[in-house]
């Protein structure tokens, strides 16, 4: 891994440095919140996701050491990790098995899902894990190398986790008939 | 690369290259190129024009304010720590410089010798200058 493309702004931010705080903000916020946002499903509850993961880098700026890790990568874990403690809250199965899909267009009167929160509630329907893959590698546009180090995972274990979860996913949305 | 190892990425990454593990795309590029690779990709390419459906908005106004208002009162209540911290220590610096003087000056100067000491003194030097006990039952 080549330099972290942070490690500077996140030493000012250690030191107080208002200008370089607006900087990460402005730089990280964006990525963390659509993090949560896939992760979690919920809007709001990836707003708090988002802030308490900036209380966790403001309070460990100062001594942040890169070691093996981009700062990037530490965020991501950070994040994820929150969304974690939300899912378990929610009594979510952590497991890599496919859930029961009940489709909520399908139900009496309800009005159809549009496209694009078809897609969003797809992913709510798949493995967490398989859902942290597919959002680390397709969404946040981590290197194979990137996101198998935030998920702690060897690099055949994630595109193990990518192929069950875009199968996963492709019959999901198939089954509900949104590929033309 | 063969076929199968082309196919097991494609699974795993989508239909654009770009995703693919660096080390694996030009060799990608070149089996790419084949009929059957090509329907691989295309395939893959369904589900990624489906998760391309899906957006997230971006951060609002407040919650970006949010952030920074709490990166403000993280960072005041650390310099007020700071500074806290800073006048305790000069404090005890002061502290340990006057006990240090105190010890010092106990041990250079010499002890005064004590109002007790000198009463024995003059019991020992004028003791016997005294009047008698004998002589004082003369007296009576």
């Amino acid at each position: 891994m080549s330099g972290d493309p942070d490690e500077e702004l996140v030493r000012r931010v250690g030191a107080g440095d208002p200008v370089a705080v607006q900087s990460l903000v402005a730089r990280k916020l964006p990525r963390i919140l659509a993090l949560a946002a896939r992760m979690l499903g919920d809007a709001t509850e990836a707003e708090d996701v988002a802030q308490e993961t900036f209380i966790r880098i403001w309070r460990n700026a100062s001594r942040w050491q890169r070691g093996n890790a981009r700062f990037d990568t530490w965020v991501h874990r950070v994040a994820l990790n929150l969304c974690y403690d939300r899912l378990r809250r929610r009594r979510e199965w952590v497991t890599d098995d496919l859930p029961d899909v009940v489709d909520p267009a399908s139900l009496p009167g309800a009005p159809p899902l549009v496209e694009e929160h078809r897609v969003a509630w797809a992913l709510q329907n798949i493995a967490p894990r398989q859902r942290e893959a597919i959002v680390l590698v397709y969404y946040q546009e981590m290197s194979n190398m990137e996101a198998a180090a935030t998920m702690q995972i060897s690099v055949d274990a994630l595109e193990s986790l990518l192929s069950r979860g875009r199968r996963s996913l492709q019959s999901i949305l198939t089954r509900d008939g949104i590929d033309e | 690369m063969d076929a199968e190892r082309f196919a097991a990425l494609a699974a795993a990454y989508g239909g654009d290259l770009r995703r693919w593990p660096q080390a694996e795309q030009t060799a990608a590029a070149i089996l790419g190129r084949g009929e059957e690779a090509q329907a691989v990709l295309r395939g893959a390419g369904t589900l990624d024009a489906m998760l391309d459906r899906h957006h997230v908005k971006a951060p609002e106004r407040a919650l970006h304010s949010s952030i920074l208002r709490a990166a403000d009162g993280h960072f005041s209540r650390r310099r007020r720590q700071r500074f806290w911290w800073f006048g305790l220590g000069l404090a005890g610096v002061g502290l340990a410089g006057a006990i240090a003087g105190l010890a010092l000056v106990t041990v250079v100067t010499p002890d005064a010798q004590s109002d007790h000491h000198i009463l024995e003194a003059n019991v020992t030097a004028f003791g016997d200058a005294g009047p008698d006990g004998d002589m004082i039952e003369e007296d009576l």
